[in-house]
């Protein structure tokens, strides 16, 4: 059968049960156990084949860009191993269907099992490490769900849950280690690692790799420190617990270093990790388990141990080693099994686990009893028995091992594991079996049917023979232990007898020592009791709870909602980011010598470095850092004079006017300070910041402009070109009405659409609850006597006409010298806004004839006309045309379309500006302005003071 | 200069539309329209996604190299108009019932939509601009788009002026990048910053368009606004978040990147990395502590994103593709997982609270085993198609001589695992609590169902997903 199907059986299998429950349990069982039986049978069909020594391969192509193939292959680990995992299933699911109760839905249980057992077999077979992640994972999962499988009961939700952390964590650390692994070999085949032991042992990631893969292995495995998991998955249905926790899934880690010996063992960094977390697994969890009074939490502990002696033996790297590792999975997969299902059988008839409330079945189940009894001896090396076999040689290898120099490290070790372990399996027989018949059962116990005794029965005479015959088993060990080592194998002989060495004397103190430590357990059970200890649960919600309010902390120190914190970060990392770059960059020579500073900008520089420190220090009267704006305006306005560019700075100027204004007007309506909200601490940090960013965009400034730019600038084509192309010899104007005449039009609109949602806000505002507040307000200070000086207004009065002329000059020069219609409706716009401001709003509004929507509408248009206008002379909108005129009385002058679209600019932006002060004015006027009906006027309520 | 305008023919659709729709909901129904123009725009969006799609394999040119229509172009935008089509399909019963329905909302959608399909064809820096612009300023507006609560305002206020500071940031390297290459085109700035060394300035512009650019797929640590945002947004607006303009985004760094700096690899890929290791610690570690599942899935994304990083860090074709293919699956499983979000409520009003969800496998199994599904696929678990995706990203760096990053990246993901596994742990095992009902109308319950099964059966071949991205990686890296 192809290897393929025998992987994919177990899943297609998975199906059948949740279908064939309609038909009842038993052909639900039987159907699931066909699927099983038939795999296994396929398994068999190759076992011939890996005899002769061949490796039996399935290749496909799945996912080639990722080097995800499925491939499978076959040789005598992996044939162990999917033995294993498909005939203890086979037992299982017999035992299983005996052992579930009618209420337990037993469609989804099998369900559960054959995808574990699915992805269990997909480890083995696996040849390409990636799909060996995959499986690795799905048995996480459906472990998850097998554990999980009796919900009502707490400890199996925190069980399935500290399960799945670990293992699944572990897991994801070993994609890392494969990952590297893959990398260094080249191939993600298993073969072809396998073959590349040199490469991968001398690369200089041999140990991240290893280190990453030990971690999926051991918290598979439940080594120490992860072995507190595996006793709380003990919660799940006992068939769950035989299978998963005894024979297969916590095998898969044994597996996987099995798997991976020949490429990573024979180190010392192996030796020292591997052997030494195996050596003090077997050690503390045989300790423990002799304490446990659960009867599956003490099996599990022992589990634990036995996995821990497992992993100490392949961690010594030797060829013996791994032959009595080999031998001990063996061993133990069959012991452990039976062990566990006599466990359910108990727990099964007398409703309790619990070894205080038991004894004296020894009469009331005699069958159990018996088969309890084999096996448990056998776990505690008692000859005769298959345990005693794989523990003499791993207490062979141990007692001539050396450990940092030291030997008697190991030796020692190793005898009080198996002490502890012999005193375990002692109790389970004396304290369950032996003593009086109690009255007090939960319920009344008898020996179950054979149904349920089948399974541990079979085992059990395993357990015998190949304890009796060991040479049996030879074949087996042979050929598992040659795919293991990948060479040649040691010389060695499977025997009973192998006369008096230090093995022996180290089995017979343990065994000694094993039941005067069960004489002992009263008292020292006690002294267990008192003695404080790690309790791993508590330790993992400790973890868990301190990893979530750890986290919390962080967040609420990086997220804590301030906008000024995230402002902060975002600046400390793009300076961190432009250090980066001026660290890594290429710096070149500055080409231009620095220009001697002059006097002015010097007192420019200094005047804008006061106004723009003053404007921090007193940003919080909002007057005072308004009027600090201004003065940065300004200087930067004069700076463009200096610099030679009046067009630049007759805008900047009449920006800075009307922008001031208006945002006067808006501070009506705000309070006069900004509330004080950071310590002096965030000020001085976010000031730290500051200075240092500004520090940093200075210095950047500055290194670019000694630099000489890459090319030429497009200014000198714009200076060719202005005024062949555009007819006029103000550039910058040329340049807003032609060269990029379609982004001044767009301009255009965009300022017209900011003031009409200025106005619509207003609108909206004044409809709004905002209503009442507004005319409830009550300024704070008292309004100034004289709200319209007789001064100002006479002389905006007088000046309004100038102005107006002043801005028609601006307008019409424009084209080629400083001016434009950008700059005269700036003109124009403050001419009207002082009106406004010198004589009131009521007085100016009075007078308005035109709505200033018409006036944005218009400028807009026409700016559109004109550059429609192009189209009629068949060129692209806004291409500009111009030409001479003379007219005799006066001298000639030019046209240029792009006057037309200059006016629209002009109307446009003298509408915005007027329409957003206009709205402004309104809410002023709501909130209770009082305009008098005469100007100059005098308030009569003032007082003298 | 020929305009041809055919090549950008889909976004004028869309902007047509959005315009007509405007004016017509104005002037008739308002808000009374919003069902009905949820539906339309989402259909519209598919349709468009589905033209997008089925284009011809050849690369056009518009605008004198302003816009580019290649195959990359074509993949990111018909995943951004699906995700989008999706999460506004999700939202409408949503919104209506919340009286959250305004009519400018599947409109604002889908403005943002056409935005980031410019962002994704941009050949030039303006062009570019304005695309991402678009996209953000729609995108703040949907934020606040419940007026009256204070969280929610105070989201698009967050997110409005952190994302103004990064897009001036970005404008200023854009500047800089000009006044060294002397042309805002991708194949000008290529040349300009040829294979070796490149120009202090030039550099500086590439720091700084790659630090803009990086705050709008919320890499760390330019992801601060997006805990607050998730949060504070309305629900449908935040799976909306995270999805559409996330794919859009990245596929616009990878086009600047691969198209402008292509030549300098080495400039740009320590700052990647540095973003992708800072964004997946942090989106990991800070969401083991999150109780909401807004901000969980908040720092989930920026988590993800460190990952997408990944891939494009590698600098490769393979890294390119890496990176679109975790961004389909992203999006996908980021649907699947609003879709549950959305139903999430007690007596009308919304839970957040992951504690909610406790024992709720007893009372919908199968919509808790699609979220199991779900859930254990963002976490990267094998053999869900979210392994896939992150696998990608990691053989991406390991093969461009990243291992070191590939490492940490996969330390990332064991701490990320923890969190979507706490929330399975809920679901299936916690303890019993008061209950949720997750009704939701049968659009969300399909879309649940629909992407929980992709993460099953994507498995066999990823949808042939790989061989569209490899395609579209090698229209862009040449």
């Amino acid at each position: 059968m192809s290897l393929f199907l025998i992987v994919a059986l177990p899943f297609i299998g998975a199906l059948v049960p949740g279908l064939m429950i309609q038909a009842g349990r038993r052909a639900c069982a039987l159907a699931t156990l066909s699927v099983t039986a038939l795999a296994f049978i396929g398994l068999m069909t190759h076992v011939p084949a890996v005899l002769r020594g061949e490796v039996v391969q399935a290749r496909v192509e799945w996912l080639p860009a990722l080097g995800l193939d499925a491939n499978f292959f076959l040789d005598g680990l992996g044939l162990l191993f999917a033995g294993l995992i498909l005939g203890i299933g086979l037992l299982i699911i017999i035992y299983a269907r005996y052992y579930l109760s009618r209420e337990d839905p037993m469609g989804q249980f099998y369900a559960y099992l054959l995808l574990f057992q699915g992805a269990m077999v997909g480890i083995v077979l696996s040849d390409n490490i990636l799909l060996l992640l995959v499986f690795w994972e799905l048995t996480s999962l459906s472990s998850f769900l097998l554990i999980g499988y009796w919900k009502h009961l707490p400890e199996g939700r925190q069980g399935a849950r500290m399960a799945l952390a670990v293992t699944g964590g572990g897991g994801l650390a070993m994609i890392a280690g494969m990952l590297i692994l893959g990398e260094i070999a080249g191939s993600y085949d298993l073969t072809v690692i396998l073959q590349n032991r040199e490469a991968i042992q001398s690369s200089e990631l041999y140990m991240p790799a290893l280190i990453l893969i030990l971690l999926g292995a051991f918290t598979k495995s439940a080594q120490f420190p992860f072995h507190f998991w595996l006793p709380h998955a003990m919660a799940a249905p006992t068939p769950v617990s035989a299978y998963l926790h005894s024979a297969t899934m916590v095998k898969a880690g044994l597996f996987l270093m099995a798997r991976m010996w020949p490429v990573l063992a024979g180190t010392d960094a192996w030796f020292y990790i591997v052997a030494t977390t195996g050596l003090v697994t077997m050690v503390i969890a045989a300790v423990i388990a002799l304490f446990k009074d659960d009867l599956k939490a003490l099996l599990a502990f022992s589990t634990v141990s036995h996995l821990g002696l497992i992993t100490m033996l392949l961690g010594l790297g030797t060829g013996m080693g791994a032959v009595a590792a080999v031998f001990h999975i063996i061993n133990h997969a069959t012991f452990k099994a039976a062990l566990f299902m006599t466990a359910g059988i108990i727990d099964h008839e007398t409703h309790t686990r619990d070894i205080k409330r038991l004894g004296g079945l020894r009469k009331l189940m005699p069958a159990t009893f018996v088969i309890a009894t084999i096996t448990a001896l056998s776990m505690a090396g008692i000859p005769l028995l298959n345990g005693f076999l794989s523990k003499e040689m791993m207490l062979y290898e141990a007692s001539h091992t050396p450990w940092a120099g030291s030997y008697w490290v190991v030796p020692v070790l190793a005898t009080v594991g198996a002490l502890f372990s012999a005193a375990y399996s002692f109790r389970y027989i004396w304290h369950v079996f032996f003593g009086p018949v109690r009255k007090d059962y939960p319920s009344k116990p008898h020996d179950p049917g054979f149904g349920m005794l089948a399974s541990p029965a079979f085992l059990s005479v395993l357990v015998v023979l190949i304890g009796i015959m060991p040479s049996l088993a030879e074949p087996l060990v042979r050929l598992t232990a040659a795919a293991v080592i990948g060479g040649e194998l040691p010389e060695f002989h499977l025997q009973l007898w192998h006369g008096v060495n230090a093995a022996l004397v180290m089995s017979i103190i343990a065994v000694v020592g094993g039941v005067i430590l069960l004489a002992l357990h009263r008292p020292l059970d006690r002294a267990w009791i008192a003695a404080p200890r790690p309790e791993a649960k508590i330790i993992f919600d400790a973890v868990v709870e301190g990893a979530a309010s750890g986290s919390r902390w962080l967040t609420d120190r990086l997220h804590d909602g301030a906008l000024t914190r995230y402002a902060a970060i975002f600046t400390v990392t793009v300076l961190a980011l432009a250090v980066h770059a001026y660290l890594t960059g290429g710096i070149s020579r500055p080409t231009r010598a620095m220009m001697p500073p002059g006097v002015v900008p010097t007192i420019g520089w200094a005047m804008l470095l006061i106004a723009a420190g003053c404007l921090v220090a007193f940003h919080r009267r909002r007057l005072v850092a308004l009027v600090l704006m201004a003065i940065v305006g300004l200087v930067v306005s004069v700076g463009f004079v200096y610099l030679s560019a009046p067009d630049l700075a007759l805008t900047q100027i009449s920006v800075e006017v009307v922008t001031i204004i208006l945002l006067l007007l808006a501070l009506n309506f705000l309070p006069k300070t900004t509330p004080s909200e950071s310590s002096v601490a965030r000020r001085v940090r976010d000031g730290g910041i500051a200075v240092v960013a500004g520090l940093g965009a200075g210095a950047l400034i500055y290194a670019l402009l000694v630099r000489d730019f890459a090319f030429p600038t497009i200014s000198e084509y714009h200076l060719a070109n202005s005024y062949k192309g555009g007819g006029g010899t103000n550039v910058v104007n040329v340049i807003l009405v032609d060269f990029r005449g379609f982004d001044t039009f767009g301009e255009i609109i965009v300022l017209g659409i900011a003031a009409l949602v200025i106005y619509a806000l207003t609108e909206a505002l004044l409809s709004s609850p905002v209503r009442a507040r507004l005319l409830a307000w009550t300024d704070e200070s008292p309004d100034a006597g004289d709200a319209h000086p007789m001064m100002m207004v006479v002389v905006t009065r007088v000046m309004l006409p100038v102005v107006l002329m002043v801005g028609v000059y601006i307008l019409l020069r424009g084209h080629n010298d400083p001016g434009g219609g950008f700059i005269a409706g700036l003109i124009v716009a403050i001419a009207v806004v002082m009106q406004y401001m010198a004589s009131g709003f009521a007085w100016a509004e009075a007078r308005q004839r035109y709505p200033y929507h018409g006036a944005i509408g218009a400028g807009v248009l026409i700016a559109g006309l004109t550059g429609i206008g192009a189209w009629f002379a068949g060129e692209p909108f806004l291409t500009s045309a111009y030409g001479y005129i003379h007219l005799p009385p006066i001298e000639e002058f030019e046209w240029a379309t792009a006057m037309g679209f200059d006016l629209g600019v002009f109307l446009t932006v003298v509408g915005a500006v007027l329409l957003s002060l206009q709205s402004f004015s309104r809410i002023a006027r709501r909130s209770g302005d009082r305009v008098s009906a005469h100007p100059m006027d005098i308030d009569p309520s003032r007082e003298e003071c | 200069m020929s305009y041809n305008l055919s090549v950008i023919l889909p976004e004028i659709v869309i902007s047509v539309y959005v315009m007509g729709a405007l004016l017509v909901a104005v002037y008739t129904g308002k808000d009374k329209l919003g069902p009905a123009l949820v539906w339309i725009t989402s259909a519209l969006l598919a349709i468009c996604g589905l033209w997008v799609a089925f284009s011809t394999g050849e690369t056009h040119i518009a605008f004198g190299g302003m816009i580019i229509d290649d195959a990359f172009a074509r993949f990111a935008k018909a995943v951004t108009l699906f995700s989008a089509a999706a999460i506004l399909l999700m939202s409408e019963g949503y919104m209506a019932r919340r009286g959250l329905l305004r009519f400018e909302y599947p409109l604002l959608v889908a403005l943002a939509s056409v935005g980031m399909m410019v962002m994704v064809s941009a050949g030039d820096l303006m062009a570019l601009y304005m695309g991402l612009e678009l996209q953000s300023l729609s995108v703040y507006v949907i934020a606040a788009l419940r007026r009256d609560s204070i969280r929610s305002t105070e989201a698009g206020l967050k997110y409005f002026v952190l994302g103004s500071l990064s897009s001036g940031l970005l404008l200023y390297g854009a500047s800089l990048t000009y006044g060294f290459a002397g042309t805002t085109l991708f194949p000008g700035i290529i040349e300009a910053a040829g294979a070796g060394r490149i120009p202090l300035g030039l550099l500086f512009g590439l720091v700084f368009v790659a630090a803009g650019m990086a705050f709008k797929i919320s890499a760390a640590p330019f992801h601060m606004w997006t805990p607050d945002v998730y949060e504070g947004s309305p629900t449908p607006v935040t799976a909306f978040f995270a999805t559409a303009p996330k794919v859009a985004a990245t596929a616009m760094i990878a086009r600047v990147l691969f198209d402008a700096f292509g030549g300098v690899v080495a400039d740009w890929q320590q700052i990647l990395a540095f973003l992708s290791v800072v964004s997946m610690f942090l989106g990991g570690i800070a969401a083991i502590g999150q109780r909401n599942i807004k901000r969980l899935m908040a720092y989930s994304s920026i988590a993800h994103m460190g990952y997408a990083l990944m891939g494009l860090a590698a600098g490769t074709p393979f890294g390119v593709q890496s990176m679109l293919v975790y961004m389909v699956i992203y999006v996908v499983m980021n649907v699947g997982t609003f879709a549950f979000i959305l139903t999430m409520e007690r007596a009308g009003t919304p839970v957040t609270d992951i504690r909610a969800l406790n024992m709720y496998s007893r009372a919908e199994p199968l919509r808790a085993l699609a979220m199991l599904v779900l859930l254990f696929s963002l976490a990267g678990v094998p053999p869900l198609v979210g392994f896939f995706a992150k696998f990608y990203v990691l053989s991406a760096a390991v093969q461009a001589g990243l291992g070191w990053l590939a490492v940490l990246g996969v330390i990332a993901a064991v701490i990320n695992a923890f969190y979507y596994i706490r929330i399975v742990y809920y679901m299936y095992f916690g303890e019993e609590g008061e209950g949720l009902e997750t009704q939701g109308s049968p659009v969300l319950w399909g879309f649940l169902m629909v992407s929980a099964a992709a993460m099953v059966l994507g498995v066999v071949n990823l949808f042939g997903i790989e061989a569209m991205a490899e395609a579209a990686a090698a229209s862009l890296v040449l």
